[in-house]
């Protein structure tokens, strides 16, 4: 973390803004850090807990940005980053505006799984973290917890745990936890009979509120305040209460991310009442590794598949 | 809204298993609906009446008509309510033939079927709004793609009509396929004397411009105004002054060169005029084959060229020609017979093809018109003719029936006897289809008069025995496996689509079916137009044809191309994208999908991009709509809310 406030802290004359982490309401809930100033990057925290997919806010800053020759700063860990190459394969930002700093990435947090972790309930004073080990301080004293232990989902099959496109790497390269895709979660699902499945659809989604946080969150969702799920013209979902408007919502989302989705897990780890929604973009991006050997993001280069066509292109 | 409903018996067709009076009396619950009728051929002259009555009488401002496929009638109706004063789009139809009563027996479920398409079409027409074409002038040139016997004959009737033609072949000459036939049945007419004067026409005629040797690279645009690049391959000779003497080839020393047009059955030059009644005759170096590009010396035909036409320096160079329309006249190649591993073809010298075989029988072929087999020389005394090599079977993907194989068996059988009157020909053959004038006569002529011996099975295997060929078969007529001895076996390859077919239907954006054929409009009614406005066809492109049949569409597809330019202007569907520019995320999708082109930026002041539609070259094909995250692109008469609108009124 010192190395990142030193490289930025070096760099700063050369940047806009610098978008990071710094630490929210309590250690344990680091936000989103917009820095303008060279005092305020002593603000910026980067560990386990710092889950927040920054390549969200990039099209938006970008559109707004005053052309003024300074680049954005921004921190990326690897998941970020296909969404980051995502965002260029389609041309809502232009990579040469940026500054990237790519951190490689141990895996995140899930904040149920460490509240389950953690003995003490006490409101906690300071995170850190070593050797796959979390620190948390509080006034009950120091708990260790296994990072492994309390990894998100999203990260027990994480394949890019080091960042790509990026300007400079701070921190030594991470092992991949996965060396070939893990579609094993949507199998699960798969297996069940299709009236299992609908129930348990259902069951999930009953819960779903609309609040389009997983939406907000998405860094491929870039319809924002044009979203279809709002529009009344045309008029694609009603504000009708029941399970069939959410479900047709989240069918939107998921076939709007078909050949985009980077699997940063965003819309899943921001939903407030906890439906695995990944999963729904998870087999998107199964398909499109089936059909066209492709992963959205990997090469800003590249076309989406679904904006192509090739007709030597079989099995479709 | 008020609108009328119109439920057609089409006689028994659709009242012999619907209840055409309960769906009519349903529709009068359904919202906006004042009037509702069902007659017995609502298409019929009295049928269009009776709706131009009810729209008077009860003030209709929609009518639906459940009847038919829209294919076919859609047009009559839009045309029967425009008479009555409507907007031609405040007219929805549904298909309660093909999609109800055609296809099912049980009467209560189909009227209750009937009952949901015409509520969905009423839901959609009350989102309806009146549309309006425009006219846009049309370019009064046509394109023919291919010159082989269909394309010069759609060129020249298109020529002779006053029209002016661009003609292009992809080979260093037209004719086609049948420039290398030595005769064609069933009148054995000698090809090259019925189809060099029209060559030779089309080389005369001053409102044709031929660009030979050259590839269609991209097209844009629409009826009436396509723009065309061509790109003119380099021949590495200047055909502005090349004469076609000749000396070149006398001199050139790469003798050794595999001659293409003759079917690698001889040997050419490097540089070479591909036959004697070429048009253009004009020389062409063949690159990897010369002595100068392969080694750096040589030069030799440039220094002999009496007009210095040669230039190694030559490159391709592109030509834009801009038409109104395209006849599409690609023909046709044969199936290679190497799947056939049991046949030998390739490997067996005198195992050879039917195009092959029509070369040796041509006087301007390899062997001078004397058939002679191609190991030694040697004059055969026994031919075997195996017929459907490449056709009528699944197991080489090629399960439909090329058509022309088993007549030109029997004349290359017939000019075998002719040429060599001691000569036995064997025929192994499936069935012999012979349908068309004077076809089967032809055959039998050849069975009866000509002593060719039909043997009615497939050919298992075919090995060398010395220096003869055995074939072995069945004769199911005789239920026993027989073996021919033979000096020659011909093989009688299939039809199959040119090489480079999906390519360029790719570029003409007309459809094709899974063998590379192209797609017709309707199989019966629209045979040489496709589903893309101004692009015909003609000839074996569209399927397996023989030359009477290739001729005929090549004149049918002129006679389209004169009916769309005896006027001036065409108007333009106006069922086409429209951008909602307040919606629209800039994120130009739309873009990279329309197989048009017809999207483009528009930046507006505040310097936001936003999408734009270039309404005469849109085709409403709605790839843009599907594809546009917010839907902000909407095609007008399929907007998502008259799609909704009749997804909920089935659901509801």
């Amino acid at each position: 973390m010192d190395t990142l406030h030193a490289h930025l802290e070096a760099l700063f004359d050369d940047l806009e803004l610098v978008i990071g982490w710094e630490t929210g309401y309590e250690p344990l809930r680091p936000t989103p850090a917009f820095l303008r100033s060279r005092e305020d990057l002593s603000r910026l925290v980067w560990n386990p807990l710092c889950a927040p997919n920054l390549s969200v806010y990039l099209p938006g800053i970008l559109k707004d940005a005053k052309e003024t020759g300074k680049k954005i700063g921004v921190c990326l860990k690897g998941c970020d980053s296909r969404s980051l190459g995502a965002l260029v394969q389609e041309g809502f930002v232009e990579r040469e505006r940026l500054y990237v700093v790519g951190l490689p990435c141990p895996g995140t947090v899930d904040p149920e799984a460490l509240a389950e972790a953690r003995k003490s309930s006490a409101p906690v004073t300071h995170v850190s973290f070593r050797d796959g080990l979390l620190a948390i301080t509080s006034r009950d004293g120091t708990e260790e917890i296994e990072l492994e232990r309390v990894l998100a989902r999203r990260c027990r099959r994480c394949r890019h745990p080091n960042p790509l496109h990026a300007d400079v790497i701070l921190g030594d390269p991470v092992p991949p936890r996965r060396t070939e895709p893990s579609f094993s979660d949507v199998d699960a699902v798969e297996a069940m009979s299709l009236e299992e499945r609908r129930a348990y659809w259902e069951e999930e989604l009953s819960r779903c509120l609309r609040c389009y946080a997983c939406r907000n969150a998405c860094p491929l969702c870039v319809c924002r305040d044009r979203c279809l799920a709002e529009s009344r013209t045309p008029k694609w979902t009603t504000q009708r209460d029941g399970v069939r408007d959410k479900f047709l919502f989240h069918m939107i989302h998921a076939l709007h991310l078909a050949g985009r989705c980077t699997e940063c897990g965003e819309c899943e780890r921001v939903c407030p009442v906890g439906i695995p929604v990944a999963l729904f973009k998870e087999k998107m991006a199964r398909i499109a590794l089936e059909l066209w050997d492709y992963q959205a993001g990997t090469d800003p280069a590249a076309t989406p598949p679904l904006q192509t066509f090739d007709p030597s292109e079989t099995g479709i | 809204m008020r609108i009328g409903v119109f439920v057609c018996q089409c006689g028994t067709n659709i009242a012999g298993t619907v209840d055409t009076r309960a769906v009519a009396q349903r529709a009068l619950d359904y919202p906006d609906v004042v009037f509702a009728t069902d007659y017995m051929y609502t298409c019929s002259e009295p049928g269009q009446q009776e709706i131009q009555n009810a729209i008077a009488e009860h003030r209709l401002q929609g009518v639906v008509v459940a009847a038919c496929s829209p294919r076919m009638h859609e047009p009559t109706f839009r045309r029967a309510v425009e008479k009555a004063g409507l907007n031609r789009y405040m007219f929805e139809m549904a298909n309660i033939r093909e999609h109800v009563s055609w296809i099912g027996q049980d009467r209560a479920a189909n009227t209750l079927k009937a009952m949901e398409l015409v509520r969905m079409a009423v839901e959609k027409l009350r989102r309806n709004e009146p549309l309006f074409a425009s006219e846009v002038p049309i370019n009064k040139r046509v394109l023919v793609i291919g010159g082989g016997v269909a394309g010069i004959q759609a060129a020249l009737d298109c020529a002779d009509a006053g029209l002016d033609v661009v003609l292009v072949e992809r080979e260093q000459s037209i004719g086609g396929k049948m420039a290398k036939l030595d005769k064609t049945f069933p009148t054995i007419d000698c090809s090259s004397c019925i189809l060099g004067p029209k060559m030779v026409d089309v080389a005369q005629k001053e409102n044709i411009t031929l660009h030979a040797y050259s590839e269609v690279e991209s097209v844009s645009g629409y009826i009436g105004n396509f723009t065309v690049k061509i790109r003119k391959k380099a021949t590495y000779v200047d055909w502005d002054a090349c004469t076609g003497c000749g000396l070149c080839m006398e001199k050139c020393p790469s003798k050794k060169t595999v001659d293409r047009f003759n079917e690698a059955l001889g040997v050419t030059t490097a540089i070479q005029i591909p036959f004697p009644q070429a048009i253009p005759k004009k020389a062409r170096i063949q690159k990897d084959a010369c002595r100068y590009f392969t080694t750096g010396k040589c030069k030799v035909c440039q220094k002999i060229c009496p007009t210095g036409a040669v230039h190694y320096d030559m490159e391709d160079r592109e030509v834009v020609e801009e038409v109104g329309a395209i006849i599409v006249a690609t023909g046709y190649d044969l199936f290679d017979p190497a799947p056939y591993g049991e046949y030998g073809a390739g490997r067996y010298p005198d195992v050879i093809t039917g195009i092959q075989f029509e070369r040796i029988l041509s006087a301007s072929g390899p062997f001078g018109g004397h058939v002679k087999r191609p190991s030694d020389g040697k004059e055969p005394k026994d031919i075997v003719f195996v017929a459907c090599v490449g056709s009528r079977d699944k197991s080489v993907d090629r399960p439909y029936c090329s058509g022309i194989c088993c007549m030109y068996i029997a004349k290359q059988a017939i000019l075998a006897r002719d040429h060599l009157p001691g000569v036995n020909c064997y025929v192994f053959y499936m069935d012999i289809r012979s349908p068309g004038k004077n076809y089967d006569e032809f055959v039998r002529r050849a069975i009866e008069e000509y002593g060719v011996q039909y043997i009615r099975g497939r050919v298992g295997k075919i090995y060398p025995n010395g220096d003869r060929m055995v074939v072995q078969g069945a004769d199911t007529l005789l239920g026993a496996q027989v073996e021919v001895e033979a000096d020659l076996v011909v093989l009688a390859t299939g039809v199959e689509s040119s090489r480079g077919a999906k390519e360029l239907a790719e570029k003409l954006r007309i459809s094709y079916d899974q063998y590379g054929f192209y797609m017709e409009s309707h199989p019966k009614l629209r045979p040489v137009e496709t589903n893309t406005a101004g692009v015909y066809l003609a000839g074996a492109c569209q399927g397996p044809k023989d030359i009477p049949a290739s001729v005929a569409q090549g004149s049918a597809a002129a006679a389209k191309v004169l009916a769309l330019f005896a006027r001036d202007t065409i108007a333009t569907d106006p069922q086409v994208a429209g951008v909602l520019e307040s919606a629209c995320i800039g994120c130009g999708k739309c873009l990279s999908v329309c197989p048009f082109g017809a999207i483009q930026w528009k930046t507006l002041r505040d310097g936001s991009r936003k999408a734009d539609v270039l309404e005469t070259v849109c085709q409403g094909c709605g790839l843009c709509n599907a594809t546009c995250p917010p839907k902000a692109i909407q095609l007008r008469h399929f907007t998502d809310d008259q799609i909704l609108a009749e997804l909920d009124a089935l659901c509801a």
